[in-house]
């Protein structure tokens, strides 16, 4: 919940539907504050769910939808929201959400709701989606919320799709649970990174993403 | 308005509350029997894989499945107290059945249980598919253990859910390791049922009792090993009186 940065936005009179500032709301967080690779949140499911590809997938569409809900919810009740509670209100919306998510997959996708397992309820704890309420769903309107929402869970999304196709590539041989390293190189003696399939390979391979983002983007700590 | 007075808040709670509560009940109500129909369609798949009728990921699309499982695979019910089949029962009927047996008799708990029988293309026997289920580690594990036509040797073994640490104890969906399962025998050559044993470690391919009737155990996940040679003999036993019955 820890939420930095995140410049909050002034709502201007008659804005645009796309003018430069939704612009600015929905792709800064793509790079520039990437929920992942620079405000470091939302790690534990990161490492979690991203064996496979299409795992991962599923996990960054469940945030995006969630986010976008919650986000659009909180910024519609914000000036009713008394103060004092409000993070217990974001919790019960954002339990809310979680909950649809779940329940949808589970009836449409159930093999991947399988394999989700917790991790689809764990969402609620994930740090992006609450700092993102308190930071700015809960100053902006619905709209700009939604864009914010969808962004940073955009955001979220293609970092964890990277690290899964990574994962998947080198831990098991496949993508989208095709084998894609031909069996020619296994009979050579090539053998799957076992690594990659635990816990720390993650760690390590975000590590090195949120190194690479950070490099490319001039990023410095202060 | 004072958003922050006791009365507001607490009516601004329970507002919140109900709202959200009523949407969820709303959702869960529609979305049920979509759920349910999923889930007996995973079902189905896990029984048939564990038949070997069918791969893991099988390309085909869920109509086609749901239809060969129609038309291969039926449900019987199991009187297992003479081993006998239930003619005629289904599985609505086995709640009555157990309760009246029970009554008859209060040793007899689940006397009547549900098998899996599936048939070839030209409707011979092809496999008998037992649900087994118990503790490993974190979790109770669920699943199926097929035995050919000859109720001896097993055919496959499917978990289709469980909680166990991947890599570890979820090592007991992995192929490789079920692969092991096949041709193992659950009687000796008395016609005495001694169940698969999972050993700690390795089999030793040259003691006969071990090649006959033990596999692997799973590296790293002793307790789950252990906890499925446990659960898949008692299991059996249960329907021993059935599978003695030749």
């Amino acid at each position: 919940m820890t939420s930095t940065a995140a410049p909050t936005v002034a709502p201007a009179p008659k804005a645009p539907l796309f003018g430069d500032e939704e612009k600015r709301i929905i792709l800064d967080p793509l790079l520039d504050q990437n929920p992942i690779t620079l405000q470091v949140l939302g790690i534990c499911s990161a490492l979690a769910v991203t064996t496979r590809l299409d795992v991962s997938i599923v996990m960054g569409i469940s945030v995006i939808a969630v986010m976008a809900m919650a986000n659009v919810a909180i910024s519609l009740l914000r000036n009713l929201i008394p103060s004092k509670i409000r993070i217990i209100v974001q919790l019960v919306v954002v339990s809310g959400a979680v909950i649809i998510v779940d329940q949808v997959l589970r009836a449409y996708a159930f093999d991947l709701a399988k394999q989700l397992g917790v991790f689809i309820s764990l969402i609620i704890t994930n740090c992006i989606v609450m700092g993102r309420l308190e930071a700015f769903a809960m100053q902006n309107p619905p709209w700009r919320s939604l864009l914010d929402g969808i962004g940073n869970g955009l955001g979220y999304a293609w970092i964890i799709c990277v690290v899964g196709a990574v994962r998947e590539i080198f831990g098991s041989g496949n993508l989208f649970g095709i084998q894609i390293i031909p069996q020619a190189m296994y009979d050579a003696g090539y053998v799957n990174n076992g690594l990659m399939v635990l816990a720390p390979g993650a760690f390590i391979l975000l590590g090195v993403i949120v190194w690479v983002l950070r490099w490319l983007r001039g990023y410095v700590e202060n | 308005m004072n958003t922050n007075s006791n009365s507001y808040v607490m009516a601004f709670t329970i507002g919140l509350c109900v709202t959200v509560s009523s949407i969820l009940a709303v959702l869960a109500t529609e979305l049920k029997p979509t759920q349910l129909a999923a889930a007996e369609f995973d079902r189905q798949k896990n029984v048939m894989m564990a038949a070997g009728m069918i791969e893991n990921g099988d390309p085909r699309t869920r109509e086609v499945l749901e239809a060969l499982y129609e038309k291969q695979v039926k449900r019987v019910v199991i009187d297992t107290r003479d081993g006998t089949v239930a003619e005629g029962k289904t599985v609505d009927d086995i709640d009555k059945l157990n309760a009246d047996a029970l009554e008859a008799d209060p040793k007899d708990r689940m006397a009547f249980r549900m098998i899996e029988t599936a048939f070839t293309a030209d409707g011979k026997l092809d496999a008998i598919i037992l649900p087994v289920s118990g503790k490993g580690l974190w979790s109770t594990l669920y699943g199926y253990l097929a035995l050919d036509a000859d109720k001896n040797h097993v055919k496959g073994i499917q978990f289709y859910k469980h909680g166990e640490t991947p890599g570890l104890g979820g090592e007991i969906e992995n192929p490789k390791w079920t692969a092991m399962w096949k041709g193992k025998e659950i009687l000796n050559d008395k016609g005495e049922l001694v169940s698969i044993t999972v050993k700690k470690g390795k089999v030793n391919e040259s003691i006969e009792s071990e090649k006959r009737h033990a596999v692997d155990g799973l590296a790293g996940a002793t307790i789950t090993s252990n906890g499925v040679g446990k659960f898949v003999r008692r299991d059996l036993q249960a329907f021993g009186t059935y599978l003695q019955k030749k």
